[in-house]
Order: structure tokens, then C-alpha cells, then sequence
């Protein structure tokens, strides 16, 4: 493998920079900050916001004191570049939402409430996972567990957040965490009434977050009330073992069918589950990946180093270019069982499936041209058509007492 | 469906998610859409095009809305109610008649005799004086499986003749329930918990037809009849005429039942001892059951002796005024628990078919149509009953009677029949289903118990169907005439 900056694009076969590689640098690396840069520069979470070339998002954070960064980001005029390497890569630089500072009618400050990033406002109104309390720096929610420890707040606080952040930039997702509390409906009775409230006043999409149900009905009613995808995780018995808690043999099977019967509930590419690579050999990695597609989920390859007092850092090994292939297994294993890979179509703390495509040789033309459709205002309001009449067709209520 | 997913316990919002291909899913929910444009298309295209000779335009046009109100009711297409309501906006909206004369339909006698009627039957299932009676019934068996069997037949026989047979068959499911887990059947389990079901539904089935109470169907084809210029039946004239089928068809019915099925339990002593506990449970009969039981018992009687004279509906309306006089039921309770539809459909079905036979359409139908090809009054008698009988497992009774009575009524004068031959064989025989769900709500409640499988019932059913048919030429052979009923 080349140097990771400089490593060819395969579709365009000349030197230049991979953009799903800078991608990945940058969230593992962070970024110096260079001489007049404007302030603020980050979002409330410290977080700086540019898009890469070929318009792809990511968040970075300022690089600490530990680690070594290449990159630095330069302001010349009205134009930023990334330096790095003794070359100036152009870049754009978002400025932070500044209705993260504005409060709900009940002060709640907005930043509180939810974290935006590149058209998924996401919002966690049950408090830090276990992703948030294991050290792994997950940047949802606010990228550390303090962060995470937000105030309570309602569901019209909720509800006013959200038209606030509309007001001022466009979003298709509104994703919600259950807080992966382990209880038999998998958090969906605790998560009903919000996104019962954001369906009745807000016309955009609805992700959740949420450990695996004991029965299947609790997915059917999922789908039914509203909810466009699921994000169920591999939790404890991934083959990484993030917490090391191992479940029974019968929790894993009834895991896999739950995510399996999902897949088929809801539309293709809906179902999608995080995997955090980097900590295990790759094969195992790998494994995960393949188990999860076969049954017609999609993983989200999660590349976070842990934070340096978490114990996890003694595991994180993988540099960037190392984990690369994984990204390349997974485009083209979702390309190959005809799933969708762009459900999530722009996200700016992970490398997304369609981004493995920098890694790939086959095209990605297709899905490339739908992403596209779906970040114009008309393709938005198609997709959220076409996903509104599906259910429709779907599901069927019966009259009570039908059982 | 196949291809739904599981139903789970553990889903409190009664959802189903279809799981089939997209295109086969947008099929099986949309298909109606083309289906109502077609239908438009037609009755536009018909409002242009000249009548076949020998019809007036207004006969051609009340023809074209009969066809489609069939195609609404046969398949479903919208509930019976709304194609009712159809069925009197559609002539004036073709031309036919005024809005007027049409809507003036609605008030006919027939749909006040069948609104009264529902009412007395939601206030007799709300008092709980219907299941007094139906566990007075059932009580003693003397541990015998075959004595119960008989009993549960009898008892919603017996209650059919007062109540309609969907009332009499809500009522007791509960309890055919209630007996089956007391000697331990599940569902799929051993065959004699699936005739404790069959038994409840088939009883409601042939009492059913045994009064004008029994269901919608009679007082509608009276209805329809009267609208046709015929002289009505009568509530004691209707009993007379069916009662010969209705008695051998129980008998045979218990038969059929005992010798299809498998008694495969020794004693029913659990069963014996839930029902006198039950018994015990409902304590002394109340005052406003005792009240409700004189009322039904004297509207009986007064549809029997004055129904002429004062009329069938004038007796039902006042027996239930007399109900809230007395407070033996209140509004809300009855709100819930009378079918409020069936009295749109009837209106909107006596209403269509009068329009038919007045504007001539029936008869040309059946002048041009069917007579060259019928020899004989019997072969006609015959054919129109086993008609009747087919479409009625497949379609709701009052739906066949609506559909088969307006044109049938034309062949009485053709063949020189008395109209009421025609009347007592669709109407009898439109109640007489024995297999399908989807015939009857007594059937369709047996089958939800998940006791029953159509392909068990089949065969069995089968056999009741080919013994009415029998019951119903013998009687209209040989009992009929003996009524002043002539066959020619
Ligand atoms: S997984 Fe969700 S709740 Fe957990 S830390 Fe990340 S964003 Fe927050």
C-alpha cells in the first residue's frame, strides 16, 4: 500500500489524494489549527466541520497534545486548505450551527438536546450508551460522556430544537437513541412517544438506536408507528468484544434472527448496525461484516480511537490505511447482495458504506447518482414519499381483538 | 396470507406487516382502483348508449346500476352499507328517477321492521337474559358428549328463532369456549371440540331461517316483494311455510354432525359443572329481563295475530319505544351493539330492486334471457335454489337475496308461479350455508374459535347442503300445497 495521502483513486488511476482515506486520517489524527482562522471555529462539541473533496462530510477535533497530526487546516482569503505533507489540498469549511447557543421556550440550550452531523440530527434523550460510557469516543451524541450527560428535556423541548435547527440548515434524519437499555421490547416502548411527537409535527425521517427485542412483534410495531431504520448493534457478543461481557449462545442466535427479520420488515438498507473496527484482528472484523450482510443488514464501520484514560486504548492498533480493506469488503459484499449502501448517505463521523467506494475498483455510479437525488431538495421529499407509501402498502391494522 | 408475518403475542397493536413483493402487495390493496374506474367507465359509457330494443332507456340504466351494486356486493368492493347507500344515489344520478322517489325508498316498511328488530336483539344480548335462556338450555346434560352436542344445537336453534343468528352466535361462542378448555381441547386438539363450534354454528344456521327474527334476509325479500306490487308474507305464514325444512334439517344436522365427526370423549361432567356454575353466577332473574322477556314474547305474538293489520314494523318500533319507556336498555349500550349498516343496505337493496321490476328491466332480462332455455316451473324451482345455495357460502345472505329476488320475482308471472314460491325458496334458501366463513358471521365465529379447518367442514357441509336442497323441493312438493301454495 502507498503512502495513505497519496494513494491513487482507483476509478481515476492518476496520483492523487483518497479521499475516504483523508477521511479516516482525520477522524483517527485530528487536525492543528493554522494562523486567522475564524471563531468560532468548532460546534459546542469541538468539533470542526469541513467537507473533503467530492463533497464528502467529516467532523474533526483539534488534534490534543498526544498525538501527531500531518494535518493542519489554513485560511488563505475566503478559502481553506488542508496542509499536509508540504501540500495544499482545498477544503470547505462549515461553520458551526449557531442555533446550537439558542434555548428552547423552556431554556434548554439546543446544543442540550441534539448534535447535527451533515443531515442527521441526532439526539439521545435517554442519556450515554454504553458506546458513550466505554471510552470508545463516540461522536454522536456529543463525542464523550460528559458531553452526553445532558439535562433532561421534553418533548416539545425536542420538537423546537429540531424546527430551530431546520430553520437553518436541511436534514433527512432524526436519530434516536434508546440508550441500549436491555429490556424485552429493546427500548422501542420508552422511544413510542417521541417519535410519535416528531412524526406528528415534523415531516422527516426517524432512525432509532436500540438493543435487540425478545419478540418479533416489537419490530413489526416499530415499523408501524413510524420508524424509517433501525440501528441494532452487535452489543456484547461482537466478535471484538468491545465489553467483554459474553452472552449465551441462545442470546446470539435470537440476536441474529431479531436483525435478520428486521431486514426483511423494513426497507433494504434500513437496518444497519455499528461495528467498531480497529481493536481486533481484521479477519474477525470481517466475519462480523459478512454475518451481518448475509442476513441483509448493514454495518456501519466505526473507526473511533478510544479516549486515552480508557483502557480500550491499550487495544487500538490499526492505523488508518491498515483498516482500509474492510471498507472495500463491505461496498462491495452490499454491492454484490444487491442491499443498499447510501441509507446513510452523508455522515461526518464515520467512513459510510458508499464511502468504502474510494477503496473499491467497481463502480459506484448508481448509488453515487441516488445519493445525489436525495441531497436535492426535491430528492428528499421523494424519498420520504416513497418510504411513507411502503408502509403504507405494508402494514395492515387489525381491529382489536383480531388475535 | 403466507407470506405476513408471524402473528405474536407479545404485539399489543394488533399489527401485521406484509412481507410479499412490493408489486404483488400494491395488487392485492390497490386492485380495487382499476376495478371503481371500470365501473365508472361503464355507467358513463351506458348513459350514452341506446337501450337493446325491447327496454325502456330508464330499465337499460337501472339494469346497468343492479350490475354494478352486484359486482360492490358479490365482491366486496365496499362495505354492504355503502353500496346500499349507492344504490340510492346511482338512478337519480343516471336518470332514472328523481332523488326524491329514490331516497323515499329508504322508508319503506321492511327497514324499520329489521331496524326494531336488531335493537330487540342487541337489548336481549345486553340484558344477559339471552345467555339466561341459553344456559337454561344447555343445563343437564347427564355427562353425555352426544346430549351436549344436542343441546347446543337446540339451544341456538331455539335462540335463533327469536334473535338474529350473528347475535345468537356472539352470544354463545363465549360459552362454547368457556366448555371446550373445561374438558381441556386446544385448538387442532381431538375432533369433539371442533363440533361443539360446528354444532353452535349450524344451530344458528337452521333456526335462523325458522322465523322473520332469525336475520335480515326474510324481512328484506318481503321487502323487495312488496316493492314489486305482491301481496306480503306474513311473520306466522313465513314460519308455517319453513317449518317442515327447519325440523328436519335439525335432526338432520345433529346426525351429520355425530357421524362426521369423531366423538372422542367419554364424559362432559367438566362442562356440566361450568354451565350450573354459571347458572349460579347469574343469580335470580332480574326485573327488567323478566320485563324484556314479556315484551318478546308479546311483539311475537303481535307479529303474529296484528302484523297485517297494523303492520310488521309499527309492532317492532313500538316494542322498542316500550324498551326505553322502561329503561331496560339505554342508548349508549345499544349504540354499540346494533349493526347499523345492514339497515343502510337493506334500504338501498329494497330500494334498487323496486326500481328494476317497475322500470320493466327484470322482466325484459328474463323474457329475453332465461325463459327460452327453462321447460319447467320444477326445473326453474330446482335451479334457482341450488343458485342460491352456492352464492350464498360465498357471499353475505342478504347480498344474494338482493341480487337473485328482483329478477327472480319476474319468472313467477312467466311460469304462472305465486310470487311467494319464489320468495320462500331464495329466502330460505340464502340463509342455508354450512361451510365457508365468509357465508355467515355464525360460521365465521365458529372458525375464529381456530377449532375448525374448511377442509374438514367440506365434506360434512356438503351433505347438509345436498339435504336442504332435498328438504326444500319435498317441502315445496308437498307441504306448500297444503298452505294454498300451488306449483303448477
Ligand atoms: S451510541 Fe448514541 S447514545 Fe451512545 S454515545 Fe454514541 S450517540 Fe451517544
Amino acid at each position: 500500500m502507498k503512502s495513505p495521502l497519496s494513494q491513487p483513486l482507483p476509478a481515476e488511476g492518476k496520483e492523487s489524494t483518497n479521499t475516504g482515506l483523508l477521511k479516516l486520517e482525520l477522524i483517527a489524527s485530528g487536525i492543528n489549527l493554522g494562523e486567522g482562522l475564524p471563531s468560532p471555529l468548532t460546534n459546542p462539541f469541538g468539533l470542526i466541520h469541513l467537507i473533503l473533496p467530492e463533497g464528502v462530510s467529516v467532523s474533526v477535533q483539534q488534534a490534543s497534545d498526544k498525538q501527531q497530526t500531518p494535518f493542519t487546516l489554513l485560511h488563505h482569503g475566503k478559502r481553506f486548505f488542508l496542509n499536509f505533507s508540504g501540500k495544499e489540498t482545498p477544503v470547505q469549511w462549515v461553520p458551526p450551527l449557531k442555533c446550537y447557543h439558542k434555548k428552547t421556550r423552556s431554556g434548554i440550550l439546543i446544543s442540550d438536546i441534539l448534535t447535527v452531523h451533515s443531515g442527521l440530527i441526532a439526539v439521545h434523550p435517554k442519556g450515554p450508551c454504553r458506546f458513550g460510557l466505554s471510552g470508545l469516543a463516540c461522536r454522536y451524541c456529543g463525542s464523550s460522556r460528559e458531553l452526553s450527560n445532558h439535562p433532561p428535556f421534553s418533548k416539545q423541548d425536542l420538537i423546537e430544537a429540531i424546527q430551530t435547527v431546520l430553520k437553518e440548515t436541511s436534514c433527512d434524519v432524526v436519530h434516536l437513541s434508546s440508550g441500549h437499555v436491555e429490556t424485552e421490547d429493546g427500548g422501542i416502548v420508552w422511544l413510542t412517544p417521541w417519535v410519535t411527537e416528531i412524526r406528528k409535527h415534523i415531516d422527516i425521517l426517524i432512525s432509532l438506536d436500540l438493543a435487540p427485542p425478545k419478540s418479533n412483534s416489537w419490530i413489526d410495531q416499530s415499523y408501524a408507528m413510524g420508524v424509517d431504520a433501525v440501528y441494532y448493534d452487535l452489543g456484547d457478543f461482537a466478535p471484538h468484544q468491545v465489553t467483554g461481557n459474553k452472552k449465551s449462545e441462545e442470546d446470539k442466535k435470537r440476536y441474529l434472527e431479531t436483525i435478520e427479520y428486521a431486514a426483511r420488515i423494513f426497507p433494504k438498507g434500513a437496518v444497519l448496525s455499528h461495528l467498531v473496527i480497529g481493536l481486533e484482528p481484521m479477519g474477525d472484523t470481517q466475519k462480523g461484516i459478512d454475518l451481518l450482510v448475509e442476513r441483509g443488514v448493514v454495518p456501519l464501520l466505526v473507526y473511533f480511537p478510544p479516549s486515552p484514560h480508557s483502557p480500550l486504548s491499550e487495544r487500538w492498533k490499526m492505523k488508518p490505511e491498515e483498516v482500509t480493506p474492510l471498507y472495500t469488503h463491505l461496498f462491495e459484499r452490499l454491492v454484490q447482495v444487491k442491499n443498499t449502501p447510501h441509507w446513510v448517505h452523508q455522515q461526518d463521523v464515520l467512513l459510510t458504506p458508499l464511502e468504502g467506494r474510494f477503496f473499491s475498483e467497481k463502480s459506484a455510479g448508481f448509488h453515487l447518482a441516488l445519493k445525489k437525488f436525495y441531497e436535492t431538495g426535491f430528492g428528499r421529499k421523494v424519498r420520504r414519499s416513497m418510504i411513507g407509501i411502503r408502509r403504507r402498502l405494508r402494514v395492515k391494522h387489525h381491529p382489536a381483538g383480531y388475535r | 396470507m403466507s407470506n405476513t408475518t408471524p402473528r405474536d403475542t407479545g404485539n399489543p397493536m394488533n399489527i401485521e406487516i406484509d412481507t410479499r413483493p412490493l408489486p404483488i402487495v400494491i395488487l392485492s390493496r390497490w386492485w380495487r382502483f382499476p376495478v371503481y374506474l371500470l365501473l365508472g367507465w361503464i355507467l358513463y359509457h351506458s348513459y350514452f348508449t341506446p337501450p337493446p330494443s325491447g327496454l325502456s332507456v330508464e330499465g337499460f340504466r337501472s339494469l346497468v346500476v343492479f350490475l354494478i351494486c352486484l359486482i360492490l356486493w358479490v365482491f366486496h368492493l365496499l362495505p354492504l352499507a355503502i353500496t346500499g347507500l349507492f344504490a340510492l344515489v346511482a338512478p337519480p344520478l343516471m336518470g332514472v328517477l328523481s332523488a326524491k322517489q329514490a331516497f323515499s325508498f329508504f322508508g319503506s316498511e321492511p327497514v324499520f321492521f329489521i331496524l326494531g328488530v336488531l335493537i330487540l336483539a342487541a337489548a336481549l344480548l345486553k340484558s344477559g337474559l339471552s345467555s339466561r335462556i341459553a344456559l337454561f338450555l344447555l343445563r343437564q346434560s347427564g355427562h353425555s358428549p352426544k346430549r351436549l352436542i344436542f343441546q347446543i344445537l337446540l339451544t341456538a336453534s331455539l335462540l335463533s328463532f327469536i334473535m338474529s343468528e350473528h347475535a345468537v352466535a356472539a352470544m354463545m361462542l363465549p360459552l362454547v369456549v368457556v366448555i371446550s378448555k373445561a374438558l381441556e381441547f386446544v385448538p387442532k386438539g381431538g375432533s369433539y371440540g371442533r363440533l361443539l363450534f360446528l354444532a353452535m354454528a349450524w344451530g344458528c344456521v337452521v333456526g335462523g331461517i325458522a322465523t322473520m327474527l332469525g336475520g335480515g334476509r326474510v324481512p328484506l325479500a318481503v321487502g323487495i316483494m312488496q316493492e314489486a306490487g305482491h301481496t306480503p308474507i306474513t311473520f306466522i305464514e313465513w314460519t308455517l311455510t319453513v317449518i317442515p325444512i327447519v325440523i328436519l334439517l335439525f335432526f338432520s344436522a345433529y346426525l351429520v354432525l355425530t357421524r362426521f365427526f369423531k366423538i372422542d370423549v367419554e364424559s362432559v361432567y367438566e362442562a356440566d359443572r361450568i354451565i350450573s356454575e354459571r347458572v349460579r353466577e347469574l343469580g335470580r332473574i332480574r326485573l327488567e329481563e323478566q320485563f324484556l322477556l314479556v315484551l318478546t314474547m308479546g311483539a311475537i305474538l303481535a307479529w303474529i295475530f296484528w302484523g297485517t293489520k297494523i303492520g310488521m314494523a309499527t309492532i317492532s318500533i313500538l316494542v322498542v319505544v316500550l324498551l326505553f319507556m322502561f329503561k331496560v336498555v339505554d342508548w349508549k349500550a345499544l349504540e354499540e351493539n346494533v349493526e347499523w349498516g345492514i339497515v343502510l343496505m337493506y334500504g338501498g337493496a329494497i330500494g334498487l330492486s323496486s326500481i328494476v321490476s317497475s322500470t320493466g328491466a327484470s322482466r325484459w332480462l328474463v323474457e329475453t334471457y332465461v325463459i327460452p332455455h327453462i321447460t319447467s316451473p320444477w326445473m326453474l324451482i330446482g335451479l334457482i335454489a341450488i343458485l342460491t345455495m352456492v352464492l350464498t357460502e360465498a357471499v353475505s345472505n342478504s347480498a344474494v337475496v338482493a341480487m337473485l329476488l328482483p329478477i327472480s320475482l319476474s319468472f313467477a308471472g312467466s311460469f304462472h308461479l305465486d310470487p311467494k314460491v319464489i320468495v320462500c325458496l331464495i329466502a330460505s334458501a340464502s340463509g342455508l350455508n354450512y361451510t365457508l366463513p365468509m357465508s355467515t358471521p355464525a360460521i365465521a365465529l365458529a372458525y375464529s374459535s381456530r377449532y375448525l379447518r374448511v377442509k374438514e367442514v367440506v365434506l360434512a357441509g356438503l351433505a347438509m347442503t345436498s339435504l336442504s336442497w332435498i328438504f326444500l323441493m319435498l317441502t315445496a312438493k308437498f307441504w306448500w300445497p297444503i298452505l294454498g301454495i300451488q306449483i303448477p
